[in-house]
């Protein structure tokens, strides 16, 4: 089996100095553990942090040359579809450019493959490759995925492999010239990163001893139940997780 | 006396002997539900309401979509599988309902989608950028090659905000077609309830299959970690039979935590530690059993929407917190619940 792990120029979030991006070190060792054979690939200009990859498990980089301003997803998909692996690993989210995370669902549209999200395990299925997803509260789903597919790593995946110098010297760093098509420049401002503050409670309406109560207690106050029997008191219990719907939970 | 319908209090010099204005008076109107008949525009907001219920994070969605309808006279379009609460009063004006069956079919999700955005044409699609809901909105952008906005954390009916090159400086943008808004970021829809009238779905285009089977895997709720776990049940010091807490725990579905004193003492891991020094909780739901509440512990509750608690004070901060509180020894209580459960409820 073969796997290629898209490497974006990671950015480090503090010192904004070359860092490759954790999560598409994960993917290498996800795609390690399926035993496949892993290389690496890259769309841009060649970067420290996709040469540091190369210390966390993986022989080979391809680097594609292109523009500043030309579209990777085209490069990427040319280079893909002309020498197609089984399998296209890419991290959720990047962590340097717009870190929208679309590029892995663009090159899936571009290539016709299908695409799985956020895997935190992969294992060989009879059908097919199985990835285990993860979803919003703590929840995971398996999903069978004909190969080629492309899957995104879900930073709750197994840690990466240790870095380790010598196979970081060792590897090899293949350039090539990318196919360039102009990506259409997008009409967006960007400016130094304001943190914002997050909503609490209920914002909005009211004064401000309004807004500290509905972040603070619960509005209306709650049922009190007093010196009730311990039978009582569990029956209201399980009714109010009812209500909130953890019957199902209760009922396995 | 009170001036006007705001609650705070005034000091009125004017000498006048105290007459209550008229609008004080006045009763309370009826609640009725605000229509939109006519809508300029429609605004698509996008959710997979885990179990029938709207999480916080998706009333947020509603809420920043009725604040792109509102100005120009626009409807907010819920798209969701059926709910078991009133959509209406989190903020939608029209319905449309997917099939069950498409809960886990992201492809055929996806096709809905882009069948719906074709016939309805709306301004703006609107998505919790969360595992499913981020998933969901890049399918999208990709399919109809959309522009698409990730993780908006400012967004009004001008200007979208939304962080980029390692959160170290931010796109301002106006609004894109897709937008992902990111969890806390907008406030959900307070005031009157809206009609919520179901449209009807559009016809499913052409699914291209790639995802050959999905379906959920049975987690063992002791594994969740802390932080993501979706019901939380707690044992403080008034616990003694941690066996039976952790009996109680697995047949409720409920991921177990501990306040500090009980971490101490070890009768729990540290990683089960819910506070300021242990972890601070992202759950629907929380069940303190013995918990006095102090600070510390309250803090680790800060996103809980819901909060039950079982103490012998009545004075407790926790007994204060909580939506449902019970004024019993929680060791009689926790027995009392586990026969209940093991009888079937």
């Amino acid at each position: 089996m073969r796997a290629v792990v898209l490497l974006s120029a990671g950015r480090h979030p503090l010192s904004a100095r070359p860092a490759p991006v954790p999560v598409e070190m994960q993917a290498i060792a996800l795609a390690r553990g399926l035993g496949a054979d892993v290389a690496g690939l890259h769309a841009g200009a060649p970067d420290l942090a996709v040469r540091e990859a190369l210390g966390q498990g993986m022989d080979r980089v391809t680097v594609l040359r292109i523009g500043e301003a030309d579209d990777a997803v085209a490069a990427l998909a040319a280079a893909l579809a002309a020498d197609p692996p089984d399998l296209v690993l890419a991290g959720n989210r990047g962590r340097g450019g717009e870190d929208s995370g679309l590029l892995p669902y663009l090159l899936a549209e571009a290539l016709g493959w299908p695409i799985a999200a956020n895997a935190v395990a992969l294992a060989a299925a009879a059908e097919g490759l199985a990835v285990i997803q993860a979803r919003a509260r703590g929840a995971r789903w398996r999903l069978v995925v004909a190969p080629p597919a492309v899957v995104t790593v879900h930073p709750a995946a197994p840690p990466a492999l240790p870095f380790a110098y010598a196979r970081a010297r060792r590897g090899r760093i293949e350039e090539q010239e990318g196919r360039s098509a102009p990506l259409v420049p997008r009409v967006a401002e960007e400016r130094p990163y304001r943190p914002r503050p997050r909503v609490i409670g209920v914002a909005g309406g009211g004064s401000a001893a309004e807004r500290l109560r509905a972040a603070t207690e619960v509005a209306g106050g709650g049922r009190v139940l007093v010196d009730p029997p311990p039978e009582e008191a569990a029956r209201e219990l399980l009714a109010w997780l009812r209500a909130l719907g953890f019957s199902r939970s209760a009922d396995e | 006396m009170r001036v006007g319908q705001r609650p705070r209090m005034r000091l009125d010099r004017r000498g006048v002997e105290a007459v209550p204005p008229a609008a004080m008076v006045a009763a309370e109107p009826a609640p009725r539900r605000r229509v939109v008949a006519e809508p300029a525009y429609l605004i698509f907001a996008v959710a997979e309401a885990e179990g029938g219920r709207l999480s916080r994070h998706e009333r947020q969605v509603l809420g920043a979509a009725r604040r792109l309808a509102d100005p120009g006279g626009g409807a907010v379009v819920l798209v969701a599988p059926s709910l078991a609460e009133d959509a209406g009063a989190a903020g939608a004006d029209r319905l449309l309902s997917l099939a069950a069956a498409e809960r886990y079919d992201l492809e055929a999700a996806t096709a809905l989608l882009a069948a719906a955005a074709a016939r309805y044409s709306p301004r703006h699609v609107l998505f919790a950028e969360n595992e499913g809901g981020g998933d969901l909105a890049r399918r999208l952008a990709a399919r109809l090659g959309a522009p698409f906005a990730a993780g908006v954390e400012a967004l009004s009916a001008r200007e979208a905000v939304c962080p980029c090159r390692a959160r170290r400086a931010e796109l301002r943008l106006a609004p894109p077609f897709l937008l992902s808004l990111a969890p806390d970021r907008a406030a959900p829809h307070v005031g009157p309830a809206h009609e919520a009238s179901p449209l009807d779905p559009p016809a499913a285009g052409a699914v291209r299959r790639g995802i050959l089977t999905a379906a959920p895997l049975p987690v063992t709720a002791a594994e969740v970690p802390l932080a993501e776990a979706g019901l939380v049940v707690a044992a403080g010091n008034g616990v003694k039979d941690f066996a039976g807490f952790l009996r109680l725990c697995s047949a409720l579905g409920a991921t177990p935590g501990a306040s500090r004193v009980v971490c101490d003492a070890g009768a729990m891991p540290r990683a089960a530690q819910v506070g300021a020094s242990g972890t601070v909780l992202d759950a629907l739901a929380y069940v303190a059993f013995g918990i006095a509440g102090a600070p510390q512990h309250l803090q680790g509750l800060g996103r809980v929407e819901h909060v039950a608690a079982v103490n012998t004070d009545i004075h407790a901060a926790m007994i204060a917190r909580a939506e449902l509180a019970i004024v019993q020894d929680a060791r009689r209580v926790m027995p009392a619940l586990l026969a209940l459960l093991e009888a079937g409820g």
